[in-house]
């Protein structure tokens, strides 16, 4: 690997070192340039002789290339030094909510392995997992089950499928040009292999798919079925989508307004939009005129943060350009912080800040928090497992759930959260057994955008009527196994323990077990009364929420 | 963090005065935290005055991109006109293609809008267009004009869904489920799941079960995911239990009105928006399919008019006779329009995707009939006078609507957006 082009994007990227994020103008209208005094503003209009540089044309090329810097980076000679455990993240969000606000008490056992396994693997576990859990003695179980769970294919998976998701539910590509599935299968294998979310997102971001015009659409012609290329087909290798789709996703930012105008919120240049999308042109990138589209300006490639190529690059070193400045400049943590950000509202049910809608001035909580969550995230290779056992261990995590109404409850406790799509699915499949039509059905009513706060997700009628009427669901659940098991259960109160462990996970309050038991003796035919409790469980609020 | 519930309509009072434990919640502020006194608020007079007017609008969608110059923008003698001939209509010097006999004599009723101009010709990105008023591509999907009708118009209290279509359509966008639309596959039949299943009783007995036991999952600290929860089931409840359903099936109306409808699943969808509408649903789609006639459609135009040419005459004088066509706009269109220039497919030729100039009626609501908006040139290739871009449209239906096409709508994380953005109401055939 030629140590040129190395050097100078290191120099790029030394070069354009800002004095912290936390020195953004707020009141001005500068554009955001996020730099230091002693940055260089390269200006080297002068077209250097890319034929000496490195082609990076190949998946290959680009990879070493990126791993070359990726040795560079500072982080990785401390790395061993640093030390971050999940005490450290709760007494210093303690501190920061204050220490003496109304911390919720930690879950108990059996609200511990449902939570973490439908956040883990998607689904809920089964009723042997729970009893051997709740009977375990040992002190380091919490611990021991989250590292299990991070070990399976489906923990792979469930995590695979929600990125998918993400990266596709703003996509408007043809379907004839995309293969999420590959994606999702690819991503599978990463999680899998323990990638580090450096490598994935580069590669994401790198991708180059050129069109073989000789193969039909949907033979591959994309070459979709290379899964990594799944993130710049989705949005059909066109450089402003590229530019604010890899901003959300990757950085938290929210930069799409700029396209056309200076940014109403933030303090976003429509300049800044276009430069970022020059990464992502092939041939020179040209931004349109404000009131007439005919004027066009051309637009030399500059990251948000400033960083900017000294020489000039083809449109593949370009795109790994954009790729090492996203990925592995030390000042990027808003890269880290995103991802830090993301799992943290996934699993807590609330970010630090809105997942894709971060600009400089949009607010962000505690932010020493998950400042210093993002930095360690770097400091361990951006090792996606190491987010997971840390949050998963934390007891910000295991709080117990409360209804959170104002924002100073926040961290407090976790929120209730609606279950998604997959973890519905997972949940009524196990009761009913697979079915095709049931799985196809609850896909429809329960897909929803991801990326969406939890306290903004809804529910819909149809969602309701699914779950109460559905002839196919309700015939399956009471021809099932589950059924005719607690049919057989002659003392009631067994009966109950079953029936609520099954569908709920849980053992049933007493209060609980008195109106179950009332209704055991009101409703003479066994059966029947069986039958109730389920539909009841299975309509509950309850059923649909991870508590 | 602010939450981002700006756009959320508040439900009326008498849903939540059912579930007295709800109506408490609701004075913890949470959401939904209302006194009777909200209905006298501004919004809530300006909806119940909206609602009381009683509009409404049927929207029958030709998916596919239907030809102008087979529909009603004929061009007989042209070189590409085929084999498509003109008739004379009810106004004089007004001509639709020979397969729209009825309309043809239903004219009066009816606006031509024939210099429709689209920016796109693509199935996905058109319908998108025509349906939102937007271009497909950025971050926000916007919402189905439906959408907007529904949340503008419609009354929160409703047992039925303000938003039906019979046949797929466009999403709600960013107006979220609170005004999906309430898909239907087929007409004549009730929505997928709203027959309990059980006895009266038994439901009864199973929903009082429920409340015990979400009662508890409240006081464990999820009451807010309890409410929304039983707002939604209540809301299922009372679909479920509403004797609007029928609106839906078709039995309690007269033989002789099914027949003229048709007995086709479009005429028949056309009946039923008909007695949605009645019942209170303010926006029903109805789709018909098969108009991307890229080939054979010499062949395949004349029994797919049939089918539209009967349903939305029959659908105008039907509304018309029940009096309800001073309230009910009636827009017909698909994405796009077809080329002028005929293709060589095979086995025989027809005309492929063509978005320079379509076209599409207007009727009802108000709307002046017997008129024809913009002129094509003889060959049918370019528009020779008054162009009408979709933000036109738009502006027209919500003039007719009586919707305030200045509002602004609140996605929940980008710039609020208003529900038409520039464009001018055409006021031609506006009364």
């Amino acid at each position: 690997m030629s140590r040129t082009l190395a050097l100078f994007v290191c120099l790029a990227l030394c070069c354009s070192a800002n004095d912290g994020l936390a020195q953004k103008k707020k009141a001005s209208r500068k554009p955001v340039t996020l730099r230091g005094k002693n940055a260089k503003r390269s200006k080297k209009k002068s077209a250097t002789k890319s034929q000496k540089l490195p082609a990076l044309k190949t998946v290959a090329d680009k990879q070493k290339f990126l791993e070359v810097i990726r040795e560079s980076m500072p982080t990785r000679r401390v790395s061993t030094k640093i030390r971050y455990l999940p005490a450290d993240l709760d007494n210093s969000l303690e501190y920061r909510v204050g220490r003496d606000s109304d911390f919720a008490p930690l879950i108990d056992d059996e609200r511990f392995v449902r939570r973490v396994h439908l956040d883990l693997v998607g689904r809920p576990p089964s009723v042997k997992v729970i009893r051997d859990f709740v009977a375990d003695e040992t002190g380091s179980k919490r611990a021991a089950l989250v590292n299990r769970l991070m070990k399976t294919e489906q923990f792979a998976r469930k995590w695979a499928r929600y990125w998918k998701n993400v990266i596709f539910h703003e996509s408007t590509a043809p379907r004839s040009r995309t293969n999420p599935q590959a994606l999702e299968n690819w991503l599978t294998e990463q999680f899998r292999k323990g990638t580090s979310w450096d490598r994935i997102v580069a590669e994401l971001v790198s991708a180059m798919p050129v069109r073989n015009k000789k193969k039909k659409k949907e033979k591959n012609a994309w070459s979709q079925k290379t899964g990594q290329n799944n993130f710049v087909l989705a949005y059909e290798n066109k450089p402003p989508l590229l530019a604010s789709q890899t901003a959300r996703l990757f950085m938290g930012i929210s930069i799409q307004c700029a396209e056309c105008h200076d940014h109403p919120f933030d303090d976003w240049k429509r300049e800044q939009f276009h430069e970022l999308a020059a990464f992502f042109s092939k041939g020179k990138y040209y931004m349109p005129g404000m009131g007439n589209a005919d004027k066009k300006t051309e637009m030399k490639p500059r990251f948000l943060l400033g960083e900017q190529p000294t020489v000039k690059l083809t449109s593949h070193q370009r795109r790994v350009a954009v790729a090492a400045y996203l990925v592995y400049n030390q000042d990027n943590y808003w890269f880290a912080r995103s991802f830090v950000n993301r799992i943290w509202n996934e699993l807590v049910g609330d970010g630090f800040y809105a997942v894709d809608s971060l600009g400089p001035d949009q607010e962000c909580l505690h932010p020493s928090v998950v400042n210093r969550i993002a930095a360690v995230f770097r400091y361990r290779d951006f090792d996606p497992r190491w987010v997971f056992r840390l949050l998963t261990n934390s007891r910000a995590y295991q709080r117990e759930i409360r209804t959170i109404e104002k924002d100073e409850e926040l961290f407090t406790a976790v929120r209730p959260i609606r279950l998604n799509a997959d973890q519905v699915k997972a949940s009524v499949l196990r009761l009913t057994g697979p079915d095709r039509t049931i799985g196809r059905d609850l896909d429809r009513e329960f897909r929803a955008d991801p990326s969406l706060p939890q306290r903004d997700r809804e529910g819909s009628v149809q969602q309701s009527l699914l779950l109460m009427n559905n002839a196919t669901l309700h015939r399956k659940l009471n021809n099932g196994r589950l059924k005719k098991q607690l049919v057989m259960v002659k003392a009631p109160r067994a009966l109950l323990n079953r029936l609520y462990l099954a569908v709920l996970s849980r053992r049933p309050t007493s209060r609980e077990i008195s109106r179950g038991l009332d209704h055991l003796m009101t409703v003479k035919n066994r059966a029947e009364a069986v039958e109730d409790l389920l539909w009841v469980l299975v309509n509950s609020t309850e059923f649909l929420t991870k508590r | 963090m602010r939450s981002s519930r700006e756009f959320k309509m508040i439900p009326s009072i008498p849903t939540l005065a059912l579930d007295a434990e709800v109506t408490r919640r609701g004075a913890l502020g949470f959401g939904l935290g209302l006194s009777a006194s909200a209905l006298l608020s501004p919004l809530g007079l300006h909806a119940e005055q909206l609602k009381r007017e009683g509009r409404s609008c049927i929207l029958v969608w030709l998916a596919g991109g239907p030809s102008q110059m087979e529909t009603w923008d004929p061009k007989p003698g042209a070189p590409n006109a085929g084999s498509t001939k003109a008739i004379r209509t009810a106004v004089p010097g007004l001509s639709v293609a020979e397969h729209w006999p009825k309309l043809a004599r239903r004219i009066k009723d009816v606006a031509v809008v024939r210099t429709m101009v689209g920016k796109e010709a693509a199935h996905a990105r058109g319908t998108y267009h025509v349906h939102t008023g937007r271009r497909m591509g950025g971050p926000e999907k916007h919402p189905n004009f439906g959408a907007v009708v529904a949340a503008e118009l419609g009354d929160p209290g409703s047992d039925l869904p303000n938003f039906v279509s019979i046949g797929k359509t466009l999403s709600s966008g960013f107006l979220g489920v609170k005004f999906a639309p309430f898909e239907v596959t087929r007409a004549g039949q009730l929505p997928a799941n709203v027959s309990k299943g059980v006895t009266a009783p038994r439901l009864a007995r199973r929903l009082a079960l429920l409340k015990g036991q979400d009662d508890e999952f409240a006081e464990a600290g999820a009451k807010a995911r309890v409410v929304e929860h039983r707002v939604l089931y209540e809301r299922a409840r009372r679909l479920m239990a509403s004797p609007k359903l029928k609106s839906f099936r078709l039995d309690d109306e007269p033989a002789s009105q099914q027949q003229a409808y048709g007995k086709s699943r479009f005429g028949q969808g056309l009946l039923v928006a008909r007695r949605l509408i009645e019942s209170g649903v303010p926006f029903v789609e109805v789709r018909h399919g098969g108009w991307d006639m890229h080939n054979s459609l010499f062949q395949k135009i004349e029994p797919s008019s049939a089918d539209v040419d009967r349903g939305v005459s029959v659908l105008l004088s039907d509304l018309k006779n029940r009096g309800r066509l001073g309230q009910t706009l009636v827009i017909v269109a698909g994405e796009f329009g077809r080329t002028p220039k005929i293709n060589k497919k095979t086995p025989a030729p027809g005309r492929d995707h063509w978005a320079r100039n379509f076209n599409l009626l207007l009727a009802g609501g108000g709307v002046r009939g017997g008129r024809v908006v913009g002129k094509t040139s003889a060959n049918g290739q370019e528009i020779v006078e008054r162009p009408v871009m979709v933000e036109d449209l738009f502006q027209t239906l919500c003039r007719v609507l009586r919707i305030d096409a200045s509002k602004e709508l609140s996605p929940p994380n980008g710039r609020p957006l208003k529900i038409v953005d520039g464009g001018q109401a055409i006021s031609e055939i506006l009364g």
